[in-house]
């Protein structure tokens, strides 16, 4: 069934040789909505393409993630899109936004995706719930999708883009997300601190070795090396203090840093071939990587142990902290007008392994979009449209403009890519350094019981860091041996185990 | 009014006298002592079947259940599973005796403070601006939680807060109130009793207005000793309303959630993680329906249990006193 | 009038003391709404600043407020009108005719109330889901209704046992109908009842989020919800938005506190008093 190609594009609304689609559209033939997908490849001669939606008005919903700038970008640039598809196709697009804050975005979504309910057409998801996403069946699977049209296939920077933002379950070729920013984690610190007269003459003689000031000198530094600096810079009397971390309870806020000490010191927290956790999590490795991380708390600032990504925002923009570990994404946030120029972004510490070659394997952060299985022909066509759209090569320059982070291959080996913001290095060099958690679809039982006991750790109310391990190994293992994701079931061990 | 009279006249004289009839016989119907107590009550049993019983069976059948939203399977029916994994969760109880402890200190300091702040403003009519005053006592109350939550965390802030300024002022370091584990149930505690002491001040209020004014007269007169005047006539007679108060105040504390949600999120660590929280984010985080189902029903029974404690006593008290 | 001594003004003092300290965090967040976020975070504590309205306007010229405040108003309203009415046949029922099981409903009425919230929403939610009523107005409305239903049915029921049954019966010997009875007798001799009632139910839905955010959605969200949304701006704490809209949000409950102040006095004796308090 092809469509004609209307002569005159512009004047007439070619309503006859629509009437046909779009009868079909009604009807929801699935097989006219594939064929409906090559419309445009057949028809790309012509300014204006033949589209099922020629002439229509079609609404979009977006839930994305609240108050967080590369999600609302999305929103912000969507009146590009609809200026695109009107020039383009014809059809009128307008937008709607909700959000919700990260620890409760996925209640937002999942509490509306179960009621098979339209009411977001696309959404912004955190990239450990593609599991919980897909698995009910609520995302559309996009392998097909992708398949038909090269414009979706792409050529991303780094092999971690696709294994964290689109597969699901891990290992396989499923698809089902397109990843919407890529993040990672940084540091952020005070160039202008840094380059204060003196300084650097008082940390030579303080610690012998010269203090690191380019971006080189800090990709070579382990923690001991930050800690010497972050001490240095720790001057509680003058107001401010070495670093802020995240150390709070809520969502991941401590999960993140400290399974990426866990696994850049060569460990790590499951085995996702066999689902098992026991006996990789509990390790006296880990234990040793919790009790470095509790160690960074002397040059926090106080209340750090609730300090989460907007806690570490306001600390240092308001000039209280040195450095912060922070996610890249917030740059825009990180760096307000008041302290242009003063911000260095660098990477965060390596790990020295045996051959003492410095290990980083951190986690990532980032989005992906994915899209609700329940919309209707129209609403999944917008979609599809939106992202072949957002994948443009002139979308993704004024997507990264605006302070966004792209993950393609061309935007980030773009010449001059590294100097749009000072945390654009930093970024590129992470993506190739990190990986993700479990997507598994209950993973919020999972990261509940690994977020209470670490912070109970962290705030001193569990003293025992192995004990620790073991419950929260216990209770995985559980937990996945529950859903048929683990083998083995939790040993014996685990009879009665409390925190 | 004449007894048989049309409320009404009736614009055309024609219609049907039947009609009419029926209208004043249903109306009369109605009236009757067997259907009329029915008839007002039946709103409330249909908003009580629609809302409160069906839920709660609901509630009792899925309890019995394994059933996950996100896991993509239907529920599969598991007897006793999720009872005995909650009996066996070590985690829960303590939980539950978190909260336990919580109500009884928040209703506690809640319930003193609250009557010496009454007996305080008793009598005060005199006081220039009373209404006002008044108004701002009892602006805690109407404050919602999530506003409360969200702005004590900022007064709480060891490094922007409003409270540590003033300890550093007097020379001490800053307290991390929400983030020190041996600080922190404190801390959300005194938020509650600052929330709630209104609530308890607005009853003795109210207590006292019940007390009859002869008798306090009378005691004066008599020269009664200040807590001999307390105890045998305001407390007498202030009594029920008071441990209303208190019956209330005790049902709420032990549903608090909005407050920890968003000032500790249960932290740190899980020493401000009460029942409630623990079962929202079992239910909404997690999505286990089936779990937090068997966990709402126990909760319910504690609370019935608790409940119908009180209300047994208060009438007990009421009936001894009653008699002669 | 004779004159105030130096210990009344003490007293007085007093008083005014206790009511600005309880006062005092809600004093912060209307000040913090009238300044900048730098203004807001600085230590130590601004007391003195040039104020702005820069905060309110951006509230205003928001698209989502006036559609959130607008079902604040309309769920806490209905909800509470259609409480309170069937509260009130309710108590009266109980209360004149004492059906079979009195007691017994009223203290199952109650159970609703002990539940925690996630517990009350979740089968509700389940329904909501299988019938199709997430989102929807009548959904929200009914439900809010019924959780104000027991606390209006004990309040109501305790008025009414107050009013002596001999207005009733003078009321049937004249040969009025119930309905007349209630409304020209009854009514008006229990108005702080339900006034309290009202209020008390009011101000719960007002300030209500958890059951708006799980079974309400884009069109039903209250304000609650959109502050807790809110709450981040960009990766920050978004200061400025909250502070301003819990200003503008706290606004209605207190006027209602300040002018039916003894309604809600004499409301919670539950009927014992009906006098000035």
């Amino acid at each position: 069934m092809s469509e004609k190609e209307p002569s005159l594009p512009a004047l007439t609304l070619p309503t006859d040789s629509l009437s046909l689609p779009r009868r079909s559209l009604l009807t929801g033939a699935a097989a006219l909505g594939a064929t409906a997908l090559y419309a445009p490849n057949i028809a790309r001669a012509q300014g204006k393409e033949a589209h099922p939606l020629a002439g229509k008005s079609i609404h979009m919903s977006i839930l994305g993630v609240a108050g967080w700038l590369p999600s609302s970008l999305g929103v912000d640039m969507s009146p590009d899109f609809a200026k695109y598809v009107k020039d383009r196709y014809n059809y009128d697009v307008t937008f709607s936004f909700a959000g919700a804050p990260f620890g409760a975005l996925f209640q937002k979504a999942a509490t509306s995706l179960a009621t098979k309910s339209q009411e977001y057409n696309i959404i912004i998801s955190d990239s450990q719930w593609l599991g919980a996403l897909a698995t009910p069946k609520w995302i559309v699977k996009l392998n097909d999708i992708i398949a038909k049209d090269p414009a979706l296939n792409i050529d991303w920077y780094a092999p971690v883009v696709r294994a964290a933002y689109q597969v699901y379950p891990d290992g396989t070729d499923n698809l089902y997300g397109f990843p919407q920013v890529g993040d990672v984690e940084g540091i952020f610190i005070r160039k202008d601190w840094l380059e204060a007269p003196g300084e650097a003459d008082a940390y030579k003689a303080k610690y012998g070795t010269p203090m690191p000031m380019t971006w080189e000198d800090f990709e070579k530094m382990d923690l001991d090396d930050w800690k010497k600096l972050v001490a240095f810079f720790n001057r509680p009397e003058k107001g401010y203090y070495g670093i802020a971390m995240q150390y709070s309870r809520e969502y991941d806020a401590v999960s993140c840093p400290l399974i990426s000490f866990i696994r850049s010191m060569g460990g790590d927290i499951w085995d996702p071939k066999t689902g098992q956790v026991e006996g990789i999590m509990n390790t006296p490795l880990n234990a040793k990587a919790m009790e470095l991380y509790k160690s960074m708390l002397q040059w926090n600032p106080p209340g750090a142990l609730n300090y989460f990504i907007a806690e570490v925002v306001d600390a240092f923009t308001q000039g209280k902290v040195f450095a912060a570990w922070q996610w890249v994404a917030t740059g825009a946030t990180m760096v307000p007008d008041a302290l242009k120029g003063k911000v260095m972004v660098v990477p965060p510490p390596g790990f020295k392994d045996a051959s003492g070659k410095l290990n980083r394997n951190y986690i990532i952060g980032g989005q992906p979009w994915v899209i609700n299985a329940f919309n209707d022909d129209a609403h999944m066509r917008v979609a599809f449209d939106f992202m072949r759209w957002w994948y443009l090569p002139e979308t993704s320059a004024n997507y990264l403009k605006r302070g966004g982070l792209p993950c393609d291959k061309a935007t980030l080996t773009s010449p001059g890519f590294d100097d749009v913001y000072p945390w654009n290095r930093t970024y590129k060099y992470m993506l190739q350094r990190s990986t993700d958690f479990w997507h598994d679809p209950r993973y919020a039982e999972m990261l509940a019981t690994q977020q209470e006991g670490w912070t109970g750790y962290m705030t001193g109310q569990l003293k025992n860091p192995a004990h620790v391990l073991d419950y929260i190994a216990c209770r995985q293992q559980g937990i996945l041996y529950d859903e048929g994701t683990a083998d083995k079931a939790p040993s014996g061990a685990c009879n009665g185990i409390r925190l | 009014m004449k007894p048989g009279a049309p409320a009404t006249l009736s614009p055309s004289h024609d219609a049907p006298a039947a009609r009419f009839a029926f209208w004043e016989d249903f109306t009369r119907f109605l009236g009757r002592r067997e259907v009329l107590p029915l008839l007002l009550l039946l709103p409330v049993l249909i908003f009580f079947i629609v809302w409160n019983l069906i839920p709660t069976l609901w509630l009792l059948g899925l309890g019995f259940y394994r059933f996950s939203l996100t896991s993509g399977h239907p529920p599969r029916f598991a007897g006793l599973y999720n009872y005995r994994t909650i009996l066996n969760d070590s985690g829960i109880w303590l939980d539950l005796s978190r909260t336990f402890l919580f109500v009884f200190f928040a209703v506690a300091l809640e319930t003193v403070l609250g009557m010496a702040l009454g007996l305080l403003f008793w009598n005060s009519h005199r006081l220039p601006g009373r209404r006002i005053a008044l108004t701002m006592l009892f602006a805690p109350m109407v404050l919602t939680p999530v506003a409360s939550g969200t702005f004590w965390r900022l007064i709480y802030d060891p490094t922007f807060g409003v409270l540590n300024f003033f300890i550093r002022g007097l020379g001490f370091h800053s307290v991390d109130f929400l983030g020190n584990s041996s600080v922190a149930f404190g801390a959300v505690l005194a938020v509650d009793i600052w929330m709630w002491t209104p609530f308890m001040v607005l009853m003795t209020l109210a207590a006292l207005a019940s007390v009859p004014k002869a008798e306090l007269e009378a005691a004066e007169i008599d020269r009664l000793a200040w807590h001999q005047r307390l105890r045998l006539i305001v407390l007498h007679h202030g009594k029920f309303i008071l441990m209303l108060g208190i019956l209330l105040r005790t049902i709420d504390a032990f549903k608090t959630m909005d407050l920890i949600y968003d000032m500790t999120y249960g932290g740190p660590g899980s020493t401000t993680q009460l029942v409630a929280m623990t079962l929202y984010r079992r239910a909404f985080e997690a999505f286990n329906m089936g779990f937090s189902s068997a966990l709402a029903v126990i909760l319910l029974l504690i609370s019935i249990a608790f409940t119908a404690t009180f209300i047994f006593v208060l009438h007990w008290r009421e009936r001894r006193e009653a008699s002669p | 009038m004779r004159q105030t001594t130096w210990r009344e003004h003490g007293y007085h003092a007093l008083l005014w003391l206790v009511a600005l300290i309880f006062f005092a965090p809600i004093i912060w967040i209307v000040l913090c709404s009238f300044k900048t976020a730098d203004q807001i975070l600085a230590v130590p504590p601004k007391l003195i600043f040039t104020p702005t309205v820069a905060n309110y306007a951006k509230l205003f010229s928001s698209s989502a407020f006036p559609r959130e405040l607008f079902n604040s108003a309309v769920l806490s309203v209905a909800a509470v009108v259609i409480a309170v009415a069937v509260s009130f046949l309710a108590a009266f029922s109980f209360s004149r005719f004492k059906p079979a099981g009195t007691n017994f409903l009223m203290f199952l009425l109650l159970s609703i109330r002990m539940l925690p919230g996630s517990a009350a929403i979740l089968p509700v939610y389940l329904m909501y889901v299988a019938f199709g009523w997430k989102d929807s107005y009548a959904g929200m409305i009914l439900f809010y209704a019924m959780f104000s239903i027991p606390f209006s049915v004990w309040i109501l029921k305790g008025f009414i046992d107050g009013v002596s049954p001999r207005f009733d019966e003078t009321g049937i010997i004249n040969g009025a109908s119930w309905l007349r009875i209630i409304a020209r007798t009854i009514l008006p001799q229990v108005m702080p009842g339900v006034i309290a009632a009202s209020i008390f139910n009011f101000i719960f839905v007002w300030n209500e989020f958890l059951f708006n955010y799980i079974i309400g959605g884009l069109s039903t969200s209250n304000i609650p919800v959109a502050l807790a949304s809110g709450l981040y701006s960009n990766g920050g704490v978004d200061w400025t938005f909250i502070s301003a809209l819990t200003t503008v949000y706290i606004v209605p409950p207190i006027l209602v506190v300040y002018f039916f102040q003894r309604y809600l006095l004499v409301g919670m004796t539950f009927g014992t008093v009906r006098g000035e308090v």
